[in-house]
């Protein structure tokens, strides 16, 4: 193996560590930031997600409150849910556990979070955002595995990156982060004729379709960075979209799954909680001026 | 020369065409009359134009024209009023605020305070993030013509190695969406690209939209790809007064398989696809099917 191993919890832990910093500033100033998890249903799919969260909002010093509602819950109902959170001055972000039952369209809910509260990043104007260039509250995972990039020694301006899978909260918004940043982008899928010529000529390559083995070292040019957002469940192991082995042998930097991007993600999630606690304090202090 | 010539200026004409049918469609079975409101603040020349064509195309395809000629001095508080009663007018079912609006007026908290639902131009950043995660959207008018010319031309886009030099908001990033949304591969080309001539070949689409006068050379098509070009650029050349596009027409032509001329091409589609626009947002607030070939 000749590539690098980027050690995402090392950078996780140095993200929440400033986002604890961060958390201890805003609490004092009367703001300690809180999130607020909503799952419906079936509690134990989101449990290890919900648990992990917690655990990691300990570390960050955000407040985490998790809420579960009966499956039998009506869309309606939850949007009135979400009303009152949005309005509560005691809640700072809103965390929508995935899966929903099948009569909550996800999309619905994210719509229905404020956009000063959307900490997972999913509302359409944080997309927006996002798209005109203005990073404020960014889907976690996208965000995430930048950041990661933005650890290495790379120049990201003229950097040719090629980004394999293009689902809304994952692929675009990692296309569009680094278009800001000024690299040139090539978004791979499905249907693209031959993923290597793309991937070949990148510098940098970012995959997340969630299929095993689908990049292997021969289609990645030597010494490229591979960023792996997949996780699958292979013969009991859990591994990302990259064939390891032979990625490792080609390629500058690879992250490791589990340890790289993962880790990373939920560090995002607590930054973002610190984001938007201090964006509605200035909201707030903004529209109530005289009152401080 | 061997590439088909795009004719936008006929393309443009078909889609009003069919935007007029289907208007009259609204009117007899439904009651229904599309409206567009144009709000222009000062007075800027240029707009001056552009506002009066788009009032008379609207006229012309039947649709109800509602202009509003604001003083160049107009209070951001005036035009935010006057927007909020257009959000609220059930004859108006597009909105568009011309811009640029003159230095004392913030373009984007008016155009984020245009109903999304209204907001024909398809720059409320709400449309912005429905267009970037796949969701119903306002399209923004010259990448939605562009999309329309793409598909007449090559039936199905997917699978085809599509290139979007330029990265504006108003063209490159909605353009590389909706070449996504139709599963090209997309590579987004820019100023600090590195070898653009090299990416640039690697196109069965181009599309050019930097506002660079003849930017592209014949020798960076590749042999048999559709060029589609946005740029319209004011340049002299012999002592007369030229428009050209972002791509070098003539060598282009020599080696591409279609392409868009300029003008002529990209350009008579932006206002068919913002009375297409307007279709659409009416058919949405009727709970009507949408105008079919009309949309992304």
């Amino acid at each position: 193996m000749s590539a690098t191993l980027i050690d995402g919890k090392a950078i996780a832990a140095r993200i929440r560590a400033e986002t604890r910093a961060e958390a201890e500033a805003l609490a004092e100033a009367g703001w300690a930031p809180r999130l607020v998890s909503i799952s419906v249903g079936d509690v134990a799919a989101a449990e290890l997600y919900v648990r992990n969260q917690q655990r990691q909002a300990d570390d960050a010093g955000i407040g985490y409150e998790a809420r579960n509602y009966d499956a039998t819950i009506s869309l309606e109902q939850l949007e009135g849910v979400l009303a009152g959170l949005n309005a509560d001055p005691r809640v700072n972000g809103i965390i929508i556990q995935r899966p929903l039952p099948a009569h909550i369209p996800v999309k619905a809910l994210q719509k229905a979070v404020h956009p000063l509260k959307d900490v997972e990043g999913m509302h359409p104007s944080s997309i927006g955002n996002i798209v005109y260039n203005d990073l404020v509250l960014g889907p976690c995972t996208a965000v995430a595995a930048v950041d990661i990039l933005k650890t290495l020694p790379l120049k990201m301006e003229g950097l040719d990156v090629c980004v394999i899978g293009h689902s809304e909260i994952v692929g675009k918004p990692i296309a569009f982060l680094m278009m800001g940043l000024g690299a040139t982008v090539t978004v791979c899928h499905h249907m693209t004729r031959q993923v290597a010529v793309h991937s070949r000529s990148a510098d940098a390559v970012f995959v997340a379709v969630g299929k095993p083995g689908l990049v292997r070292g021969e289609m990645l040019k030597p010494g490229a960075a591979l960023i792996d957002i997949g996780i699958n469940r292979v013969e009991g192991r859990t591994v990302g979209d990259a064939d390891f082995t032979s990625c490792a042998e080609v390629a500058g930097w690879i992250t490791p799954v589990p340890g790289g991007v993962g880790p990373v993600t939920v560090a995002v999630l607590m930054k973002n909680a610190a984001i938007a606690t201090r964006m509605q304090m200035e909201h707030y202090r903004a529209a109530f001026a005289a009152a401080i | 020369m061997t590439a088909k010539i795009i004719d936008g200026k006929a393309f443009a004409a078909d889609v009003r065409a069919r935007v007029a049918d289907q208007v009259t469609r609204l009117k007899a079975e439904h009651g229904i009359t599309p409206g567009l409101a144009v709000v222009l603040v000062g007075e800027d020349p240029a707009s001056q134009v552009y506002v009066r064509n788009k009032g008379k195309q609207t006229v012309e395809v039947g649709m109800e024209s509602f202009e509003h000629k604001l003083e160049a001095d107009t209070s951001e508080a005036d035009l935010l009023a006057l927007i909020d009663r257009l959000n609220a007018d059930p004859a108006v079912h597009g909105i568009l605020v011309q811009l640029p609006l003159p230095g004392h007026l913030d373009s984007d908290l008016v155009i984020n305070s245009i109903d999304p639902a209204k907001d024909v131009d398809g720059f409320h950043i709400s449309n912005v993030g429905l267009l970037g995660t796949g969701q119903k959207a306002m399209v923004p008018c010259t990448p939605l013509g562009c999309l329309m010319m793409l598909r007449d031309h090559h039936g199905s886009l997917s699978g085809l190695d599509a290139v979007v030099v330029g990265r504006s908001n108003i063209v490159g990033k909605p353009m590389a969406q909706l070449l996504l949304g139709d599963s090209c591969t997309v590579t987004i080309a820019h100023s600090r690209t590195r070898d653009l001539a090299e990416v640039c070949r690697r196109a069965d689409i181009l599309v050019a939209a930097v506002g660079r006068p003849e930017m592209i050379p014949g020798d960076w098509v590749k042999p048999g790809a559709t060029v589609i070009d946005v740029g319209i650029n004011r340049i002299e050349r012999d002592g007369k007064n030229r428009l050209v596009g972002d791509v070098e027409f003539d060598g282009a032509a020599q080696v591409a398989g279609a392409i868009t001329p300029v003008p002529g091409g990209v350009g008579p589609m932006t206002i068919a696809c913002l009375l297409a626009n307007t279709l659409t947002a009416c058919c949405r607030a009727n709970g009507l099917p949408e105008p079919e070939g009309l949309t992304a």
